[in-house]
């Protein structure tokens, strides 16, 4: 599963920290996740999309 | 926040006995004892570590625990107990051929299985976890 949570974040010009804060986790899981090293609960990914307003499939491509 | 204190103070502990061990015991030292104290203090430094990360999320106004690090915890501990049944077996092969002292090869054991858990959430935490 790939991401675009570094293009929404450059967009909306928010850190890691930033981004971490607003979704209550720790810095080294936004730093996971953009690396593609972790793949995200369904509560995290919803969260993580509203924070930017769109939709999950928006910023979670999912490739079989 | 709690747990990051928690964690610092078994520390101190685990080494205030290793330093009042070395320093109230009359054996001599051998080689062996001192790979383990030299062990105890890598776990210690591990600990340290983790609790390290655990405070300075904190002081970050982040949690000191997510959804990431629990499930890190748990694979861990999940590698780390089938690690150490083996580890255990290969103890009680080797007991009949190594000259140790069944203290010594107990303790060789707990501290193994320190050593296993480390070495599993080092694996884990910087390898990431993916489709689980």
């Amino acid at each position: 599963m790939n991401n675009r949570i570094r293009e929404y974040r450059a967009r909306f010009d928010m850190t890691q920290g930033d981004l971490a804060r607003k979704v209550n986790v720790r810095r080294e899981t936004i730093v996971f996740l953009e690396k593609n090293k972790y793949n995200p609960s369904l509560k995290l990914a919803h969260d993580i999309a509203r924070v930017f307003g769109v939709t999950i499939e928006e910023i979670f491509i999912f490739e079989p | 926040m709690k747990r990051a204190y928690l964690v610092f103070i078994v520390a101190g502990l685990v080494l205030a006995a290793t330093a009042l061990w070395f320093l109230l015991s009359n054996t001599q030292f051998k080689l062996y004892d001192l790979v383990e104290t030299g062990i105890i203090i890598l776990v210690v430094g591990f600990a340290v570590y983790l609790g390290y990360k655990r405070f300075s999320s904190a002081k970050r106004g982040e949690p000191a625990e997510d959804e990431m690090s629990r499930k890190v915890m748990r694979k861990t501990a999940s590698w780390s107990y089938y690690i150490s049944l083996y580890l255990w077996l290969a103890i009680m092969y080797f007991s009949d051929r190594i000259k140790l002292e069944n203290h010594a090869l107990i303790g060789a054991g707990i501290l193994g299985m320190a050593v296993v858990f480390a070495i599993s959430w080092l694996v884990i935490n910087f390898g990431g976890i993916k489709n689980e």
